[in-house]
């Protein structure tokens, strides 16, 4: 114990500058990109449509966000990974992922840190629910909800192929045909063409949304494994806005990945 | 349970810090690209201003005593961040006299992100919405 303290608090000083630059630059750049959360809505009932399914329309902010180590029980993800698997994602730089230069960050990011909508189409006996993502690639997810297949062997894509159907008041979207070029999550989290999303979406309340992403890539890891997320509802009002990644990207010039 | 692990303390101090960091990513990881020990402040007149995503960019040339002119490019935030807390497009234009608080770039000092930028007149454009 008389040796942790000195090695706790020279490592806390290394680690303070960082976590104060951090906190300031998030606090004086204006906070997230998205605009303002609902706080206290718990009074409110969760809004249902017609045809008796949950009305999930609206701005949602986040969602997707994090690492999968950091979301799962210590160790977990290490203890999963086959030994490619674990190479690839120890080499793993961020000036390597795809999302940094402007790509499509896969469906599990397309709702991470920036707002974006949900859109149930038609709002009866929807046969298709969009999300829009306002961030990044500022592109959008398509579910296909009118009860057809997954293709026998899909054109591996960034979205993938997703149909879904509702459990009881949950949304259970299921994805296949992904590409292997997409980062799963900003820790460079690794997986393969094999990759099967399963995705349950839960109103939990009037302003969250609950999401458990089921990752089973047998490619990629010895079982599946699930991680989960919230999303919060943007106060009425708020709407998505442009934004082109790729319009002045200057990723990578200040910290010497690309030159000017 | 006294006396706590170690490797338990370090672990949750690098959490900490972890989360605290990735919290604060937009579009990039700005920690990969400015080394929070190169604090700087530059005073100078703004050339350009590119009201852009991923992320605004003010370039401000400052002189020194000796008349040596240095070319900033300062990055800001994303255009809807920007937007969403009361700033335009307006705000700072070309020919303004500003002082600049930021990083500088790991590998380029001068492609540097600012932290804070106050006006001629002393208006401080970060810590509060800028005034019409």
């Amino acid at each position: 114990m008389r040796r942790t303290l000195p090695i706790c608090s020279l490592l806390a000083c290394l680690c303070l500058p960082q976590l104060l630059l951090a906190q300031e630059l998030m606090q004086r750049l204006g906070g997230a990109n998205g605009p303002p959360v609902v706080e206290d809505a718990a009074q409110l009932a969760v809004p249902m449509l017609a045809d008796g399914t949950v009305d999930l329309s609206g701005v949602w902010i986040d969602g997707g966000t994090g690492r999968a180590e950091d979301l799962l029980p210590a160790g977990t993800l290490n203890n999963l990974m086959q030994p490619l698997t674990k190479e690839k994602y120890l080499a793993r730089d961020p000036a390597d992922d795809p999302y940094n230069w402007c790509m499509p960050g896969g469906p599990v990011r397309i709702t991470g840190g920036f707002a974006w909508r949900f859109v149930q189409h038609p709002t009866t006996n929807a046969t298709h629910i969009f999300m829009l993502q306002e961030g990044n690639a500022h592109t959008y997810r398509q579910i296909f909800m009118d009860g057809r297949p997954h293709p026998e062997d899909p054109r591996p894509t960034w979205y993938g192929h997703s149909i879904g159907h509702w459990e009881g008041n949950t949304l259970v979207i299921d994805t296949i045909g992904l590409n292997d070029i997409f980062w799963l999550d900003v820790g460079g989290t690794v997986h393969t063409e094999q990759l099967h999303l399963i995705e349950r979406w839960t109103r939990s309340d009037y302003s969250t949304l609950q999401r458990e992403v089921t990752i089973d890539d047998p490619g990629a890891y010895t079982a599946p494994f699930t991680v989960s997320y919230t999303a919060k509802l943007a106060q009425p009002g708020s709407e998505i806005l442009e934004y082109i990644c790729i319009e002045n990207n200057q990723y990578g010039v200040a910290g010497g990945a690309v030159s000017e | 349970m006294r006396y706590r692990s170690p490797l338990l303390i370090i672990a949750s101090i690098l959490m900490l810090t972890g989360l605290f960091t990735r919290a604060a990513l937009a579009h990039h990881s700005w920690i990969s690209e400015y080394d929070a020990n190169k604090a700087l402040a530059v005073k100078g007149v703004v050339t350009k201003v590119e009201w852009t995503n991923p992320h605004v960019h003010i370039y401000v040339d400052s002189t020194d005593d000796s008349g040596n002119v240095t070319a900033w490019n300062f990055e800001m935030a994303s255009v809807l961040s920007m937007e969403r807390g009361g700033w335009s497009r307006r705000t700072i234009n070309v020919g303004d006299v500003i002082s600049v608080e930021g990083f500088g770039g790991r590998a380029v000092t001068e492609r540097a992100i600012a932290s804070t930028i106050i006006t001629n007149d002393g208006q401080s454009l970060f810590n509060e919405k800028p005034r019409d």
